[in-house]
């Protein structure tokens, strides 16, 4: 437990946690008649530092969107603690510098996008002048500057997604608990949170993002927290974790059977119809490529793969039949 | 505290702006009409019946369009909120919990406040224009009329911080239901032994007694109610209203959102 | 719930009842069914409720249950104004409701504060149930009662009681007692056979309560006559009739109580040298037949 005279270093230390949990746990019932409990989170011990945007991976139903919810207080968790800015979890003191979006947001449909910011805006205690400037801010910020006075049952999912956004960030908190922000989005809007978060990164904030879709987490995340079945695997930064491949290169070939002479030295081969998809460790790019040529073909491209994520998952989680049931679309 | 206190305001602000856009007040088109008619259709009958029977008729649309608004409206409050998960993003602010509850409780109290005064400036307005008085004993049988659906709406969100809109419904109405039987139940106790003295008993006791809020014939027939009576209605009104937002607040700080 | 919450429900409770309890005095409890009779007729709500007649009836007959026991707890002194209308709404909307008619005609025809005070009202109620439920002999027996009892009309309740004998189901000591009735123009034996004939068919409840406290009236009558017969023997004996009714006992003439059944001592009354149940015991009812015989 942090001590009290560091909730006030807190702010000014640069490497202070701003989120740390200690055997956080949480279970549900189950069942009406017979009732058991099903584990949705178990002893999940995590630091979120200042300033880095830290990815919550996981198959669905593996606890990401029960962490979030216990720490912003929808759930009240069976063990464990929090502390928030060295802050108590119960407390609500740390809850005007952070702000939350939930998974689906669902916002009152009867109010327009600046009357709900509005709204929001006042239960943060901020008076209409500045409440009426962030609106206009916020609601340019996320896009939906042309959408401010539709009445938000007309949004569509996306653009809900993005009003969800805005009334995370209505008091400009320092720490962000993201639920599967891009989901629903269209690639613009992906692309548009994308920069968003990376936006705030640049300005000091923090960020959690709990996400199923890993190439965002690739494309965003400092540090990478990998949850199934409600514990934590692993938490490290992206590399860490991905070091442990080898990198292969693919290659994109044409006018040679899969089968051909020379192809042993590639790991893995992919028909593609008239083309052939070649992963190959590095250092046999060039006998491949030889092979290729000398063989009648042609190459058609080269590129590096690292190893995902996904492959991380791959491994970790065992093979793709997990990976239907569990993910849904990437 | 201050801060507390404006939260809950505007969360009562954003309730009524909700039943407003909700189109709840379109009940008042609807009692318009019936004044309207009764105030057309009456003159012919026996010069002292038509006021008596106007007034009759105003306090119990009064009281039946409030009731309704207040176990329909009042069991979505919260219910609504949790099953579309609407005050997930709100919960995570520096709102508390209780200030939710309690700023939906006052938001829901005004739009009826608001409801009731315009049906009693309605049937003032329709008793003056069939050349009636406007008689102040409408206002003393108006008033008891407001706190009973305050209770009411107390017993809605109760109910609905503890299983879903249609079920809090029902529950509601049963309350009401019963409640209003209070009386007769009460009757029950004294005169026939053969009832189980323990069963009518208990009923009395956990269910209000509506009759308390009634003096609508009372007004009907010009007699206002004495105000000591309505200071102790009042109070008894605040006693059971508080105690079913204490549950109903016990009940919702100790949910889990699932 | 937090501790502050608990407490504070646990000391806001207390105010309900103490409130309801002050409504009650001030409002008057039970003014709940001042509402809606004054203009409606049986036949008015009859109209209003197609369909649901029985139910409304039902509920009308616990606002009159409850009219009548609200007026005896909480109004004393009041009239039951209302009961003739609310018992005429409830029969009128369900006419086989045999109940209303027995125990309406009870509550009107008992003499106040138990009652009304309105036999002739109880009667003609229970005229209404005996044409509407020809076949009911409680009913057409408890007309017979009535009017004797009540009306001290002994000629009309042999009437009634012979035809009430009639009907298949009947007892068969109905006609013994018209018969009684008719020979001796009644006494005070009749009544007592009367009133044992109510208790003894009533259920737990109004009609054996009354049965019951009227029988016990019969008994102090009783015991004022027995006590009567020893302060005339004491007359015989001593050439004067004693001062109080205590002489009786140190002359050894009365032992006991020179109480009646409710303990209130007996009234005496040395001109006239009449013994009496005080008026103001409860077992007091106006006795028909020391009243014919006074006549």
């Amino acid at each position: 437990m942090p001590q009290p005279e560091e909730a006030h270093a807190d702010r000014h230390a640069p490497d202070r946690a701003v989120l740390v949990t200690r055997g956080l746990s949480k279970s549900y019932r189950t069942g009406h008649v017979i009732q058991g409990r099903r584990p949705a989170l178990q002893d999940l011990d995590l630091e979120l530092r200042r300033g880095e945007i830290l990815g919550y991976v996981g198959p669905n139903g593996s606890g990401k969107t029960t962490t979030l919810k216990l720490l912003v207080g929808l759930l009240r968790p069976d063990r464990g603690d929090a502390t928030v800015f060295g802050e108590p979890l119960a407390s609500r003191a740390w809850r005007s510098r952070a702000g939350y979006l939930p998974e689906h947001p669902y916002l009152y449909d009867y109010l327009t996008a600046a009357e709900y910011l509005d709204y929001v805006g006042r239960l943060f205690g901020i008076e209409r002048k500045t409440r009426r400037e962030r609106t206009r801010e916020l609601l340019a910020l996320v896009g939906l500057e042309q959408s401010a006075g539709v009445p938000l049952r007309r949004f569509s999912k996306g653009m809900l997604q993005r009003a969800g956004l805005a009334q995370a960030l209505v008091n400009d908190p320092e720490l962000l608990l993201l639920d599967e922000p891009m989901s629903g989005l269209d690639p613009i809007g992906r692309r548009l949170v994308r920069d968003l978060i990376l936006e705030l990164r640049r300005a000091g904030k923090t960020v959690l993002f709990s996400t199923h879709i890993l190439s965002d987490a690739e494309a965003l995340c400092d540090r990478v927290a990998v949850l199934r079945a409600g514990r934590l695997l692993k938490v490290g930064p992206l590399a860490e974790l991905l070091r442990v491949d080898i990198a292969h290169m693919e290659v994109l070939a044409s006018g040679i059977a899969a089968q051909g002479p020379g192809l042993e030295a590639a790991a893995r081969v992919v028909s593609l119809g008239d083309r052939l998809r070649l992963e190959v460790e590095e250092r046999s790019l060039g006998r491949l490529i030889v092979a290729i040529e000398t063989n009648g073909g042609r190459v058609l491209g080269v590129q590096p793969v690292r190893r995902s994520l996904e492959d991380y998952f791959f491994e970790e989680m065992g093979g793709p039949a997990t990976r239907m049931g569990e993910w849904g679309e990437g | 505290m201050g801060r507390g206190l404006s939260r809950i305001l505007a969360v009562a602000a954003n309730t009524f702006r909700e039943t407003v856009r909700e189109r709840v007040l379109y009940n008042l088109v609807v009692f318009a009409i019936l004044m309207t008619l009764a105030g057309l259709l009456l003159g012919p009958l026996s010069i002292r019946q038509d006021e008596k029977i106007l007034k009759d008729l105003g306090l119990a649309a009064m009281d039946l369009f409030g009731t309704l608004i207040a176990v329909f409206i009042g069991t979505g409050l919260v219910s609504k909120e949790i099953e579309r998960r609407s005050l997930y993003p709100l919960l995570a602010k520096p709102l508390s919990r209780g200030e939710f509850f309690l700023g939906k409780f006052v938001g829901l109290g005004f739009t009826l406040l608001v409801n009731l005064s315009v049906m009693l400036l309605g049937l003032l307005l329709t008793l003056a224009a069939i050349g009636r008085r406007a008689d102040p004993a409408l206002l003393t049988a108006a008033y008891p009329i407001f706190l009973g659906l305050v209770l009411v709406v107390a017993f809605a969100l109760l109910f609905s911080t503890l299983t879903s809109s249609t079920l809090a419904a029902v529950l509601t109405m049963v309350v009401v239901v019963v409640g209003r039987f209070a009386d007769v139940i009460r009757g029950m106790r004294e005169v026939l032994p053969g009832v189980p003295q323990q069963l009518a008993q208990a009923l009395f006791t956990v269910v209000p007694n509506f009759a308390n809020f009634d003096f609508k014939t009372r007004a009907a027939y010009g007699e206002a109610v004495p105000p000591a009576v309505l200071g102790w209605v009042t109070l008894y009104a605040a006693a059971w209203t508080a105690v079913v937002l204490g549950l109903g607040l016990a009940s919702f700080r100790s949910r889990d959102f699932q | 719930m937090s501790r502050g919450l608990a407490l504070g429900l646990l000391l806001v409770a207390p105010i309900v009842p103490v409130s309801q309890e002050r409504i009650d005095r001030l409002a008057g409890a039970f003014r709940a069914q001042d509402e809606v009779l004054y203009l409606w007729s049986g036949e008015h709500v009859k109209r209003l409720v197609p369909g649901f007649e029985s139910l409304a009836a039902d509920i009308y007959w616990l606002r009159t249950v409850q009219y009548y026991g609200g007026q005896r707890r909480f109004a004393a002194g009041k009239p039951f104004d209302l009961l003739r209308p609310l018992i005429d709404i409830t029969t009128t909307l369900d006419p086989g409701l045999e109940i209303a008619y027995r125990y309406g005609a009870i509550f009107l025809s008992e003499p106040p504060p138990t009652g009304a005070g309105r036999p002739d009202d109880g009667v003609a109620l229970l005229e209404k149930g005996v044409q509407e439920l020809p076949l009911a002999w409680r009913l057409r027996q408890d007309l017979g009662f009535f009017h004797f009892l009540y009306r001290k009309d002994a000629a009309s309740a042999a009437r009634v009681l012979m035809d009430a004998a009639e009907i298949p189901g009947a007892p068969f000591w109905l006609r013994t007692l018209a018969a009684d009735l008719l020979a001796r123009g009644g006494d005070r034996a009749a009544s007592r056979r009367m009133w044992t004939q109510m208790f003894e068919q009533g259920e737990e409840g109004m009609i054996r309560e009354n049965a019951r406290a009227q029988l016990r009236a019969l008994d102090s009558l009783d015991l004022a006559d027995a006590v009567a017969e020893a302060a005339a023997e004491f007359e015989r004996r001593h050439g004067r009739r004693p001062r109080a009714l205590d002489e009786l006992v140190s002359a050894g003439l009365w032992r006991g109580p020179l109480a009646d059944m409710a303990g209130i001592r007996l009234r005496y009354d040395l001109d006239t040298g009449r013994v009496s149940v005080q008026e103001d015991s409860p077992m007091w009812r106006p006795d028909p037949i020391k009243e014919k015989n006074d006549e």
